[in-house]
């Protein structure tokens, strides 16, 4: 595609030189160093104590009888409640700062005049398109390395803990689909600025879109969850269980993981979950999580994630290819 | 000299270019053909659709019926090699902001794929053609109106295109550059061998500069000749300036 790479690099350097990029960046990396700080201090905590727990069951003998606990499962000394900081500010200002990059990409070219310049030269549409798409997509990896290896390196730093070939492998993948979600995020500003013409317009409506991301869709989750299914105490022959029901918890999640923020969190959480702590009567277990079996757990939401971002990106190309440029 | 004009090839073929939005005909099945190494007028007021004829032409807007060939390729089918011909002054035209005269036109340069040392050479000449070497440094943001149209002058020509189309070029810039871009463009047609097409208000411009005018009225073609022939035509008394042709044709005298 000519002109490709020439309006990528235009689109890099701009980007990485705009103000807005480098008040957004600096926020993010300052916050997830400091939230990695705590978490991996955290980590040492749990280490030694082992003391969060998330389901408790027990059991009744009979009718009048006190509760026995039968299991309790914990969260464990994972790499997920490490990083759980690092993960939740990639959703959240990650998130923000991929808006602020494509949220003016066409229509601040198309209000300035300079949009009917560029496609009087022999460059196909796909080509500015892909071009701008692929210069914000670079800063978006730029961004992610570093905040990602400055994250790492604090926790490794802080707690000692090897980087053995699993966890290298948990982080990477940690890695790859912070990017895959920061670029569905990408895609969504372009598509804005494709669509809405005024710039100001289009970052408002990237904006309740992110806050709908990342706040108001888990919430009304949990809340439409707990209204139709509310917190009870159940039995199952001789077991049972006080908190949210397995209808409760489906309904959920079906709901939340339509928020491309939830569905990030939900597969980064399954990716980095090294660990299940469980114990039968008074006894702890530490059960391990395979990488094989956590990326199967994770799997519909990281398709998910994908095919929206495909889906946004189609979107995109067959919006602007088919617009009047005036 | 319009004999001279037939004699030499067709490089703009224009048939029946029609462009509707829902019941407003924009443009209405106007056709004409544009010769090699003239200077074609393309007149009208606000709303008769000069713009819109041109953006057909470089493909940013879709006719809805007709057809439109420039250098031999179609401009739907083949829209890449069409434009490849053409270098476009848009009207009200954008130049990046942030960066120098000089780096805009490298930009453009790049986007023709001009190369490197080529691009180097010329937009030095360029910048000096139209009186901009001395802010060649500059950012654009700094620029007034009438540098960011001789900007977009020189940025028209970065790949040395056979065909030039300028919408407006002199819009918002005062006499003395107004005179200098008609010189500019009259430089270009007689000594570069460039086919150039402008869309003007100023129709004394026009008169001194046109070899052929096409005069448009609510998308329609209603006058396609040189400007002394559209003078005979009308019947206007000796002396008369074009402004009062032109009025005329348009029904307002």
């Amino acid at each position: 595609m000519p002109g490709l790479f020439t309006i990528a690099k235009k689109e890099l350097l701009d980007i990485v030189t705009e103000k807005k990029f480098l008040l957004i960046f600096a926020t993010l990396l300052i916050v997830v160093l400091v939230s990695t700080f705590q978490g991996a201090q955290n980590f040492m905590e749990m280490s030694s104590s082992s003391s969060a727990y998330t389901t408790l069951e027990f059991s009744t003998s009979g009718n009048n009888s006190e509760p026995q606990i039968k299991t309790l499962s914990i969260g464990s000394t994972n790499l997920y409640w490490a990083l759980y900081s690092m993960v939740k500010n990639i959703s959240t200002v990650g998130g923000l700062l991929a808006i602020a990059i494509s949220f003016d990409a066409i229509n601040k070219e198309r209000l300035s005049g300079s949009l009917k310049t560029l496609l009087s030269y022999p460059v196909y549409r796909d080509s500015v398109l892909g071009g701008k798409y692929l210069g914000g997509f670079a800063a978006i990896t730029i961004v992610t390395l570093t905040t990602f290896m400055a994250g790492i390196g604090v926790f490794v730093g802080v707690t000692g803990t090897p980087l053995t070939f699993d966890n290298t492998a948990r982080l990477l993948i940690f890695l790859g689909m912070s990017v895959v979600y920061l670029a569905l995020f990408l895609g969504i500003g372009l598509l804005l600025s494709i669509v809405l013409p005024e710039p100001s317009t289009s970052l408002l409506a990237a904006i309740i879109i992110w806050l709908a991301s990342t706040q108001l869709i888990p919430n009304l989750g949990w809340a439409i969850a707990s209204i139709v299914y509310p917190f009870s105490f159940t039995t199952s022959g001789n077991i049972g269980k006080f908190g949210p029901s397995s209808a409760h918890e489906l309904l959920r999640k079906v709901i939340t993981g339509i928020s491309p923020s939830a569905s990030f969190e939900q597969t980064v959480s399954g990716i980095l979950s090294t660990s299940k702590m469980e114990f039968s009567g008074y006894t702890h277990v530490n059960v391990p999580i395979s990488l094989g079996q956590a990326l199967m757990t994770c799997l519909p939401n990281l398709i998910y994630l994908v095919a929206l971002l495909v889906v946004v990106f189609a979107a995109c190309y067959v919006t602007f290819t088919r617009q009047e440029i005036r | 000299m319009y004999r001279r004009m037939m004699a030499m090839s067709t490089i703009i073929d224009v048939r029946n270019l029609t462009k509707r939005y829902g019941d407003l005909v924009a443009v209405d099945h106007v056709s004409y053909e544009i010769h090699e190494g003239e200077i074609f007028g393309l007149l009208g007021p606000n709303g008769s659709g000069k713009t819109t004829t041109i953006l057909m032409l470089v493909g940013l807007i879709n006719p809805t019926e007709g057809t439109a060939v420039i250098s031999g390729y179609d401009v739907i089918k083949q829209p890449l090699e069409a434009r490849s011909s053409v270098g476009l002054l848009p009207e009200n035209a954008g130049y990046y902001d942030n960066l120098t005269a000089r780096q805009n036109l490298s930009y453009y340069a790049d986007l023709a794929r001009v190369s490197r040392v080529l691009a180097r050479k010329s937009i030095d000449e360029l910048l000096d053609l139209v009186g901009l070497s001395d802010w060649k440094n500059t950012k654009v943001q700094a620029f007034s109106r009438g540098m960011r149209q001789r900007l977009g002058i020189a940025q028209s020509l970065i790949r040395d295109p056979e065909i030039l189309i300028l919408d407006e070029p002199t819009q918002g810039i005062d006499p003395e550059g107004t005179r200098d871009i008609r010189e500019l463009v009259k430089e270009l047609s007689k000594e570069r061998g460039k086919t150039v097409v402008l869309t003007t208000h100023l129709l004394h411009e026009v008169d001194k500069l046109c070899d052929r005018v096409a005069i448009m009225k609510q998308g329609k073609l209603i006058a396609l000749d040189t400007i002394p022939n559209l003078t005979n035509q009308i019947k206007a008394e000796e002396g008369a300036d074009f402004e009062e042709v032109f009025l005329r044709f348009q029904g307002v005298m």
